[in-house]
Formats: C-alpha cells, structure tokens, sequence
C-alpha cells in the first residue's frame, strides 16, 4: 500500500501519514495494529477515518496527536505535519483536539475556563487576560449562552451539548492548523448532534483548519467529511471523496459494512465472523476470511492498493467482482 | 495472585505472614525447648545470645526463642479470631444497612459511627476493667472496636454494587435481596472484605501487644510477646535481648500483614495500583 | 388483536426520598402516558436522553413503582403493588439491559448466571436446566460451550446474545429490549436486529424497542411513539409515522438524524431539553417550537387522532403539516 501516495502527484499537504505502522507487544504476542497505513490531508479539507471496533482508528489518533500508548513501537512510516515528522518531533498547540466524551473531559472540581486556560498556557502567544478574551470571543462563535460568564461556571453547569461546544472552543483557542475530532457526537442526542456538526464544519471552513474525524456513522461522515479513509484491521480498505464511497462501495468490505446500514439494507444479514484479534491478524488481505469473493491468493499476497480514479484507491483486486446477493441482502 | 507475584513488597509481605503461620502451626516442634513456655529455671536468668539460646533467656531463665516461637501461636489466634469475629458482626450490618435507604440503614450506620468514634484501647482497658483482665476480655473488646471497620467497608461496597446492572438485572429476574445480597454482592464486596482483613490482623496483632504490655491482655506465665516486652522493661539496658526479640517480631509480623494488605489493595483496585509507582 | 401491554394515565414519580434524616420531592419522569402494545408486534419508544423512555419501561416491567395510573397485562389490571410482589406477578414480561455485559455478575460463569434465571423461577432439576440452556444458547447462535465462559471473555454481540438468552430462558411474552444496538458496530447490529426478529418469530414474542436510533426503529418497528420530556407526544404506525410525521418534534427529530447522503431536510432544532425539575407551562415543547403561539403557551394539548392509528399531542399539527 506504500505506493498509494508514490503514484499520487506532489500536492501541497496540511497532514501526510506514509506507510506508518504501530505495533504494540503484549502478553499474547505483538499486536499489529497498523500495518501501512496511509493517506494526505490538504490544507482546509477534512477527511473522516470511519471503521469498525478494533480496526485501528484510536490508535492512528493516538499516533497523530503523539500520545501512543507506551511500549508502542512505529516500525515504519513517517507522520508528517507541515512538512515535519511529528512521530521524531511533535509538535504542540498547533492540533487541536476534540474528544469523543463531553462528560469525562472536563475535570468536574475546577471551573471550566481554569481548565481551558492551563491549556492555552504553554502552546498560545499573549498573557491570560488575551486568552480570556480570546475564549470569550470563541464562546460566541461556539454559540455558549452567557459567554461572558462560561469561564467562572463548574462543568455540572453545563448540558452534554454545551460540553462539547466548550470543548470545540478549547480545541480552537490555539488557533491549529488542524482539528482532530474523535467521535465528538456519539454521547450526544440527534437533535445535539445535528447542532455540533454544522457548527464544527462551518467554524473549520471559516478559518481553513483541516478537519480529521474519526467516526464509526456513516451518516454523520457525510454530512461533515469531503474524504473518507475506511480502515479495516489496521489497514487502509478503501479511500475516496466521500460521496462516491458511500455511493458506489469497491471493496467488499466496504460494500458489505454499508449494506449493514438499515437505510440501506434490503435484508439484514451482518458481516460473518468478527475483526481479526490485532496479534492474530491474518495473512495476505487480512479481509479474506470473511469476504464473499475471496481467491486462493487473497491467503497470500497483501493486496496492492488499485486506483480508480484520482483520489480515489481500494485494496482489493477483484474490487470490480460482483458479490453474491445473500452477502449483500 | 500472578499480579501480587510481581509486587516485591507485597511478595515480602507474604513470605512473612507465611512463615509466621507456619512458625504458629508447628510451633511445639520448632521450638528447643517447648516445655518453657510454663517451667522456669533460675540458674540460667538472663543469659545473653549464645549457642544454647540464640535469642538468650529471660528473668526466670527461659529460652527467648522458643518463647517467641510459641507467642507466634498466640498472636495469630487472636488475630485470627478478632478479626473473624469482627466480620461476623461487621459484614451483615453493612450488606443490610448498605442495600437500601431506610430508617434501619441510618441506624445502623450511626451505631457504626458511635462505635468508631470510641478509642480502641481505651474501651479495651475499660473492659478489661468491668471483666476480669485477661486475653478473652481484650479479643472480646478488640473484636468490639474493630467490627464498625467492616461494617464501612462493606457499607461502601454493597452501595456501589446496589447500583451496578448487574444487580438491577437481577432484581428484574425476581431475585430476593437474600440471593442478590449473599451470592452476588458478598463475593464481589470480597476482594475489599479480605484486605481489610488483612490489614485488621496486623492491627489487632499491635493492639493484642500494647493490652499485654499494659497488662490486661495475656497474663503470665503465658508467652505473649507483648506480655514479654513489659517484662523486659526492669532488665533494660542490660539484659537488650529479653525486649528486643519479643519486639522484633510483633514489627515483622504487623508489617508483614501490613505490606499484604497494601499489596491487595493495589490488586483490587487497579486505579490505585498505578497511582503508587 | 389482543392488548398484550397497556397502560393509562401512567405517572411515575423519581428520586422521592424518605429517610430517617432526609426528605427530597420527586421529578416527574413519566406523566400521564397510555399507551396499547398489541401481541406479536414491535412497539418502539423512541425520544431523547431523559424523556422518560427507560422509566417508562422499568415502571411496566415492575422494578419501578407507578404514583398514578394503570397497568394492563394481557387484559389484566397488574399495577398498585409493591416492586417484589410485581415482578412475580409479571414474569411475562422481561427485561434486556442497554449493556447486557454489565448486567452480569463478573463473579460468575454465564452459564451460571444463565441457570440461576431459571433456580429464581423454581426450576430445580439440574439436568433439565441444562438441556434448555442448551437449547437456548443454541437459538440466540452461541454454541453451549460459551457456559463456561466468564462475561469478559465475551465480546459485544456476543454479550447481547447471552443477555437475550437470559431472558428467552424464562419463556417471556414481553421482551423490553432498551437500546438492544447502542455501542456495536454496524455489521454486529445488523446480526443482532436480524436476530431478534428471528427470535420474535419463533417464540412469540413481542417487543417494546427502546431507542433513539430512528434508522433502526424505522427498520424493525411497528408501531412508534415519540415521547418528550415524560409524555408521548405522537403515536403511529412506523411507516406512517416516518413518511407523515406530524409534531413538530417528532419532525425535527426525524430530520436530526445523520442520513447517508449528507443531506439536510429539515431545520434544526435549537437548544437541549428541558430539565425535568422546571417543565414550560402549556405544551411542553413550545419553547423549542417554530410554531409556537399564546395558546401552546398557556393551554396543554391533548391527544387528538389524525388517521386510523395516528394521534398528536399539538394544537397546530393540521399548519404545521
């Protein structure tokens, strides 16, 4: 899959992971849990990282914002951020980040803004009066009512959705060049979820961040990410814009996870056995023993990614197959 | 248990209180002299460490280590059978005051706290008092004093397990709070109950001591250590070995229950665990 | 077709404390609810967090205590009794917990823990226990050897499945399945919703499905009622309710829902909901609604029918259509 970005053309890139995997020893033998892993940002675009429990997406997260678990070992690859390889020298203040639970980020015995100007402390220039400012003005764009006085509050004072707007805020009082989400919206209601996710697009598009979101709802994906990367057991499946992936699926991983979705599936039939243990991954297209169309050779060689169209790449050679109906339903 | 394997001091802790129950269960077979536990012999008072008695002898002519060695059999008897009885009072009276919010679970639990905020040692020298002195009266009154530490801990526990699903489901099968109470949250309140079991047998090792040292705990001519360190007292500085050992093993033994009861702590709970290193 | 479930004018009352040294009132969690789940069909309860929608399922299973109103069992009156008293009565109706994998003793075996549903019932015969819990590992797809398993060597489809188990042993007719699908992947609630309806078919069963997933409701439900804030505000056939919904909650709550296209079709709807502790006066969605006027503000609506099976609780739903 190392190729995917060699018969890509130069661009200008915000954020480029080249072929990285992270591999963690445990009791059970190491754990593969990226093994060549690679896409690019532009500067400004967002690209979502959806997939399964264990396939990978926490630790690509962990890896980009340089807080791998310890004893994680990055065999190969590179993570590079402007140019730099955040893996050898990260880089702080200049991601932000957004995390997946409202309500365990926030320590609850100190006040909001305390928390949030620790934070700014060390990574934003100015004194703490500037910040105060500056997070004030971000609660407005935040759309936090009482602005003014968000910073005094205790975190209980706020609801779920209030929550991560504040944490929103916080991620952007730096001014990164990119934003990294972790499924910022599964603890929240639709109704709270729908607010946050045109709020945080439109914020990203005003100021030009990149936007990275992990996420594991394909209808959440659409409506917030151009560029959607499916990783399946710590690789790369399928990558493209987004509406084309959801629109017209290539790899059969792809293609089955989607027909799961109920707005989608005529039947309901799940995908046959379940995501391989990352110290037991298996050899060749690690998708092979519960594909549908699966060839004596998927057993052996690790399939080249294949490109469709610019911008476009699947991991799977036979992407153009039909698979059999009951696997679809 | 592979996790306390791997904590050393913990592992120390056990190696300890190990050996001191071995010492305890064949402690007339270990001992050079098991018959001085009551004999005396005045011809050999307070010989100094030496190749016949290692640990010397005391005022009356006994052997200091096979006194010891017998006194092991005593202080774990009465840890033994302080901190069970404790249990036995401590662990219902947190399971019922704990599993729900009525009248009879504020009760308890302010008796709890009338029996907590009484001294040890002074309810035990003052019923050592009201009774005759004497090692029953101070495991009756040790068992007094420690029983509200169980009680709090299961209280905490049988509380925090109320709330769990797996309980809530269980009453939705139609389970009696018996069942729930006794097969469900008693075994997972366990881990809790056994350190501070283990952390009280150490404790009431120390309190055994002092009442003997105070004298109403162990009366002569029994071999308590506590017992013995008081009769140490006149022949100090001179005769240092007739304190010393007697001492010497109450800190290792209280310190080996001590360094067990920490080390299943950090098992049992894990956020502790890492907050240690 | 026979009423397996019902209820009238339900009111339940949380968080009411009487201790010896403390006194707290209560929140209205479900207030005034009725509703009529016939036998052998899927009735969803849809709603966001705090609506009411898992006080409203534990009040007809009998673990939670009504303050007002009445429960129907199979034709029967069953409410007015003591939580103990009111499980034994209603073992027709039983319970699936939201994370099944908690909702089991650590300590124990699942087949433990399986055999103990069936000990709690009276059933004695060891043997007997056995064979059916066999049998019913079987029918939710686990080989019987998963008995031996502790509850974290299972992973999350297969906890769902053991917790399906646990209830299909004691030959329920009402299953309340409260977010059978919260936290599994896509492919694992593919596998778990076809089960059910699987499970459905072959026992009988019929299903109260609470959720705030609209996708799968849509997918597996009959009948839907939306609740807000302890109230059913709509109630309708599933494909009526999703192709003509008719509260303005309802519908903002149906457009709230991320769909595959990205696309937007209703506005959004602002603000979180209202606490419990400080419910609006007249309808109490009007200060989230566009089509609020004096009269939501001062007069509660009532439920009215809008087509055979199809009620509102709105007075301007004809508008706002």
């Amino acid at each position: 899959m190392s190729d995917m970005l060699a018969s890509a053309p130069e661009a200008p890139s915000l954020m480029t992971v080249r072929d990285l995997a992270v591999h963690i020893p445990t009791d059970a033998g190491v754990a593969r849990i990226l093994d060549g892993v690679s896409f690019t940002l532009p500067p400004g675009g967002s690209l979502g990282i959806v997939g399964e429990s264990g396939c990978g997406k926490s630790t690509l997260l962990r890896a980009i914002l340089g807080i791998l678990p310890k004893g994680a070992r990055v065999p190969q690859g590179q993570v590079l951020f402007q140019g730099q390889d955040i893996l050898k020298t990260p880089v702080r203040g200049r991601i932000g980040f957004i995390p997946q639970d409202p309500y365990l980020s926030l320590n609850p015995v100190f006040r909001a803004g305390d928390q949030l100007l620790e934070g700014m402390r060390n990574h934003a220039p100015g004194t703490r009066d500037d910040h105060r400012k500056k997070l004030i003005n971000l609660f407005h764009a935040v759309q936090l009512p009482e602005p003014q006085n968000a910073l005094d509050k205790y975190p209980h004072q706020f609801s779920g959705g209030q929550r991560q707007r504040l944490l929103i805020a916080a991620a952007l009082a730096c001014d990164p060049d990119l934003v990294v989400a972790d499924e910022p919206t599964t603890a929240l209601d639709v109704t709270t979820q729908r607010e946050i996710l045109a709020l945080l697009r439109s914020l990203i598009s005003e100021r030009n961040m990149g936007l990275l979101f992990v996420t594991h709802d394909f209808g959440v994906l659409s409506s917030v990410c151009e560029d959607v990367a499916v990783l399946y057991a710590g690789r790369v499946a399928e990558y493209g814009p987004t509406g084309n992936v959801l629109a017209d699926p290539r790899h059969p991983y792809t293609r089955m996870l989607l027909a799961c979705h109920p707005d989608r599936a005529t039947d309901l039939i799940g995908i046959p056995g379940t995501v391989p243990a990352a110290t037991a991954q298996p050899p060749g297209c690690r998708f092979h023993p519960r594909c549908p169309i699966s060839r004596p050779n998927c057993a052996v060689a690790v399939p080249e990614a294949v490109r469709i169209f610019d911008g476009s790449r699947v991991a799977c050679p036979y992407h153009a197959d039909p698979l059999p109906e009951v696997a679809l339903g | 248990m592979k996790r306390l394997l791997r904590d050393p001091v913990a592992c120390l802790g056990f190696l300890l209180v190990v050996f001191a129950a071995l010492v305890a269960a064949f402690a007339p077979w270990l001992a050079p002299y098991p018959d001085d536990a009551f004999d005396s012999h005045l011809l050999q008072r307070l010989k100094p460490p030496s190749a016949e008695f290692p640990f010397g002898t005391d005022y009356l002519g006994r052997d200091i280590l096979s006194r010891v060695i017998l006194g092991t059999r005593n202080a774990i008897t009465v840890a033994v059978s302080v901190v069970l009885a404790a249990m036995l009072i401590g662990v219902p009276m947190g399971l019922v005051a704990g599993w729900r919010d009525n009248w009879l679970s504020d009760v308890l639990m302010r008796v709890t706290d009338v029996f907590l905020a009484v001294p040890q040692l002074i309810l035990a020298l003052a019923l050592g008092q009201l009774m005759a002195p004497g090692l029953t009266t101070a495991m009756a009154a040790l068992s007094l004093t420690y029983w509200p530490f169980f009680a709090r801990t299961v209280y905490a526990e049988t509380r925090r397990l109320r709330g769990a699903l797996f309980v809530d489901a269980l009453a939705g099968l139609g389970a009696s709070p018996a069942r729930i109470l006794l097969l469900h949250v008693l075994p997972n309140a366990a881990p809790a109950i056994l350190v501070r079991a283990t952390i009280g047998m150490g404790f009431t090792i120390l309190t055994a001591a002092i009442l003997g040292f105070l004298g109403v705990g162990a009366a002569p001519p029994s071999p308590d250590w506590g017992l013995a360190v008081a009769e140490a007292r006149q022949h100090l500085p001179e005769s240092w070995w007739f304190a010393t050992f007697p001492g010497l093993a109450i800190l290792l033994l209280v310190l080996g229950f001590n360094l067990l009861g920490d080390g299943l702590r950090d098992v049992a709970d894990p956020r502790l665990r890492r907050s240690r290193k | 077709m026979a009423e397996m479930i019902g209820a009238r004018d339900l009111v339940v009352e949380l968080g009411a404390e009487r201790g010896l040294f403390r006194r707290r009132a209560g929140v209205r969690a479900v207030d005034g609810v009725s509703l009529s789940v016939t036998a052998g069909e899927t009735f969803g309860v849809v709603g966001e967090s705090g609506c009411g929608k898992t006080t409203l399922a534990r009040t007809l299973l009998g673990l939670q205590r009504e303050s007002g109103g009445e429960i129907r069992l199979e034709n029967a009156v069953v409410s007015g009794v003591a939580p103990s008293l009111a499980r034994r009565q209603r073992a027709a109706v039983q319970y699936v917990h939201q994370d099944p994998g908690a909702a089991l003793d650590p300590w124990w075996r699942v087949g433990a823990t399986l055999a103990e549903g069936l000990r709690i019932q009276g059933l004695t015969n060891r043997t007997e226990a056995a064979d059916r819990i066999a049998e019913t590992l079987r029918a939710v797809g686990l080989d019987p050897a998963f008995g031996e398993r502790y509850p974290h060597e299972l992973s999350g489809g297969q906890q769902r499945r053991i917790g399906l188990a646990r209830i299909l042993l004691l030959r329920p007719k009402l299953v309340i399945l409260d977010e059978p699908t919260a936290g599994l992947d896509l492919s694992v609630q593919a596998a778990v919703l076809r089960l059910l309806r699987d499970l459905r078919d072959r026992f009988g069963l019929t299903y109260l499905f609470i959720s705030h997933d609209l996708s799968v409701v849509r997918r597996v439900c009959d009948q839907v009622a939306v609740m807000y804030l302890g109230r059913i505000v709509e109630q309708a056939p599933a494909a009526e309710l999703f192709a003509q919904p008719r509260h303005p909650y309802t519908r903002a709550l149906l457009g709230a829902a991320p769909r595959l296209d990205g696309k937007a079709v209703a506005p959004t709807l602002r603000g979180d909901p209202p606490s419990l502790r400080a419910i609006p006066s007249g309808c109490r969605f009007h200060p989230r609604c566009l089509h609020a006027d004096m009269s939501c503000l001062e007069r509660e609506p009532v439920m009215q029918p809008v087509a055979a099976g199809h009620s509102v609780c709105c007075h301007h739903w004809r508008e706002a259509a």
